[in-house]
C-alpha cells in the first residue's frame, strides 16, 4: 500500500534537491519584524522587500490604519458568519457602494479573498450549454474556477487574439453562451493583456461575454486606477471585473463587479460566497478607504512606474535576462532552477527579498526571480537593490563583463 | 485501466496525431496507440496545453479541457478527437 502523499514523490525529490539543505527554503521566509511597506527583519537582516505587489504601498496608509482601529473597536474582530447569514454589515455594504462607484458599475460583490472571487464567479457563471475560453497563462485560481463549472473549457493562446478568434469562429455555430477569460496584467511577466483586439474579436460574434481578471492591474493602470480597460478604454466591453484587494489596495479580500441585470442571483448561487465566512470589518474599512487613495493615486502610479523603469534600467545594465518591460513586475530569467534557488538566496543573504518562481508556475518553462516595485521604494533603496542584484548575479556567473556593463549603461542613458 | 473503449478509431486519425507527436516527443518513446502521454511521453501541463492546441488545429476542433482527465494514451485522444469531429457534423 502507497504512503498516502506517495504521488508528490517527484515533487519531493526535486524540492529536497533544490533546498533541501542548510540554506533558506524560499517558501518559508519568515518576517520578524515589519518595519514599513517596503523593508522587514528577516533573519536577523534589515531586508529591502521588492517581492510583495504592494504596488501603491498602501499597507500603511495612515487614513486606513485610522478606520480600521475604528471597525475594530466598534464592530469587533470578526463577523463569524457568512454574507448571507449574519456576515453582513454596514461596511460590507459601503464597501460594495464604494466599488459601484469606483468602477461605475451597477452590481458589486465583495468576497474574502481574489481566490475565491475567481473560483466562485468563474463555477458559477456559465451553464452545461455554455463555453470558457480563457487565456492559457491565466491564474491557478481561475484554473480551478473553470474546473468546478459545467461549461465546456477551451484555452486560447497566451495573449493571441488570432487564436482566440479561431476558436470561437469554431464554436459560431453552438448554442449557449461564450465567456472569454482575461487578465489585465499577468502577474508573472507582467504583460498586459491585449485588450483592444480581444474586444475587436468579442464583438464579432453573438452571446459572447468578456471578463478580466484586474488583480495586478487594479491601481497600476488607467487615470483613476481603473485598471486595463480604463487605459484602453473600453470599459463598457468588459463584462465583468474581478479583481483583489491584497495587492495594489493593501488588504484581502476580492470582488466582482458588472452591469450584468441579473448579476444579483449570484449572491445566492455562487458557493464560494455563501458558504465561507465574509471578511472581517477592520479589513473592509481599510479597502474602503484604500480605494479613495488608489482613485487619486496618480502620483503614486507616477512613482511607481519610475520606480519600475530604473529596476529594470539597472538590472538590464548588469546583463541579466529580463522577460517583462514596461511594467510594476520585473522578472528576471535564471537558465534553471540550481541558479535561480542560489541567485535567490544570495539576494536574500545581502538583504534583497524576491519572489522565486519555478515551472511548472512560470510560462515557458522560466525559472524567475519576480520582482515587484512599490511607489514607496527610495532611490536609494533601489540603488542598494541593483548594487546587490550586481554582486550576486557575478557570484552565480550571470553578470556580464563590467566592460559590457558599461557599455549597456550608456546604451541606456542614451536610448 | 486504460483499455479501450468501444470502437478502435482508425488509421488515420492515429497517423496524424503520431505525425503531430513527432515533435512533441522528447523522451524518444515509441508512438503506439497505448504510449501514455504523462508515463511515457512525459508531458507537463504546459506542453499538454500547447499539444492539444496543435491537435484543434489539425482538425479544426475543440478539445475542452473537461476531456482530459479520461485521456491517458493516444488511442483514447484518438477516439475523443473522433467523437467531437463527429458531433460537429451533427
Amino acid at each position: 500500500m502507497a504512503a498516502l502523499l506517495d504521488r508528490f514523490a517527484p515533487i519531493m525529490s526535486q524540492r529536497d534537491a533544490l533546498f533541501g539543505d542548510e540554506g533558506v527554503n524560499p517558501f518559508q521566509v519568515k518576517m520578524d519584524q515589519v518595519l514599513s511597506q517596503t523593508e522587514a527583519m528577516i533573519g536577523g537582516r534589515r531586508t529591502i522587500l521588492v517581492g510583495t505587489n504592494n504596488y501603491l504601498g498602501l499597507t500603511f496608509a495612515p487614513e486606513a490604519l485610522k478606520a480600521a482601529h475604528e471597525a475594530l473597536e466598534a464592530c469587533g474582530t470578526g463577523t463569524t458568519g457568512s454574507r448571507v447569514a449574519n456576515g453582513t454589515y454596514y461596511g460590507h455594504k459601503e464597501l460594495e457602494d464604494t466599488l459601484r462607484e469606483f468602477f461605475g458599475k451597477e452590481h458589486a460583490m465583495v468576497f474574502s479573498t481574489g481566490f475565491l472571487a475567481n473560483l466562485g464567479i468563474l463555477s458559477t457563471l456559465m451553464g452545461p450549454e455554455d463555453y470558457i475560453l480563457m487565456d492559457a497563462d491565466c491564474h491557478a485560481s481561475i484554473y480551478d474556477g473553470v474546473r468546478g463549472s459545467t461549461a465546456q473549457i477551451i484555452r486560447f493562446r497566451h495573449n493571441d487574439a488570432a487564436d482566440l478568434d479561431k476558436r470561437l469562429a469554431r464554436l459560431a455555430d453552438k448554442p449557449g453562451n461564450k465567456l472569454i477569460v482575461i487578465e489585465g496584467i499577468y502577474s508573472m511577466l507582467g504583460d498586459k493583456a491585449p485588450l483592444a483586439d480581444i474586444v475587436a474579436v468579442k464583438k464579432k460574434y453573438e452571446n459572447v461575454y468578456l471578463l478580466s481578471d484586474e488583480a495586478h492591474s487594479l491601481g497600476v493602470l488607467g487615470k483613476y486606477g481603473r485598471g486595463l480597460p480604463e487605459e484602453v478604454g473600453c470599459e463598457d466591453d468588459v463584462d465583468f471585473i474581478v479583481g483583489t484587494f491584497s495587492k495594489s489596495v493593501g488588504t484581502v479580500g476580492g470582488f466582482c463587479v458588472s452591469n450584468h441585470p441579473q448579476f444579483d442571483i449570484l449572491r445566492l448561487m455562487t458557493r464560494a460566497y455563501v458558504f465561507t465566512a465574509s471578511l472581517p470589518p477592520s479589513v473592509v474599512a481599510s479597502a474602503t478607504v484604500n480605494l479613495g487613495l488608489v482613485k487619486n493615486g496618480g502620483a503614486l502610479r507616477k512613482r511607481l512606474m519610475r520606480n519600475a523603469q530604473k529596476l529594470h534600467a539597472g538590472l538590464t545594465a548588469i546583463g541579466l535576462k529580463i522577460a517583462s518591460e514596461n511594467s510594476p513586475v520585473v522578472a528576471v530569467v535564471a537558465p534553471d532552477p540550481m541558479v535561480a534557488v542560489a541567485f535567490w538566496r544570495g539576494l536574500i543573504e545581502a538583504g534583497v527579498y524576491v519572489n522565486l518562481a519555478l515551472p511548472p508556475a512560470t510560462p515557458y518553462g522560466y525559472s524567475l526571480l519576480r520582482a515587484s516595485l512599490c511607489a514607496a521604494h527610495t532611490e536609494e533603496q533601489l540603488d542598494e537593490v541593483i548594487a546587490i542584484f550586481a554582486q550576486v548575479a557575478a557570484k552565480v556567473g550571470l553578470a556580464s563583463s563590467p566592460e559590457k556593463q558599461v557599455a549597456e549603461r550608456k546604451r541606456i542613458a542614451v536610448g | 485501466m486504460n483499455a479501450p473503449t468501444g470502437a478502435e478509431p482508425s488509421p488515420d486519425t492515429l497517423a496524424a496525431l503520431f505525425e503531430i507527436l513527432k515533435s512533441f516527443n522528447k523522451t524518444g518513446a515509441e508512438l503506439a496507440p497505448g504510449t501514455r502521454f504523462s508515463e511515457d511521453l512525459n508531458f507537463d501541463s504546459l506542453v499538454v496545453m500547447e499539444f492539444i492546441a496543435v491537435v484543434e488545429d489539425a482538425f479544426d476542433i475543440s478539445v475542452p479541457l473537461n476531456i482530459l482527465p479520461d485521456v491517458a494514451t493516444i488511442r483514447d485522444l484518438a477516439v475523443a478527437v473522433e467523437k467531437i469531429v463527429a458531433e460537429d457534423k451533427l
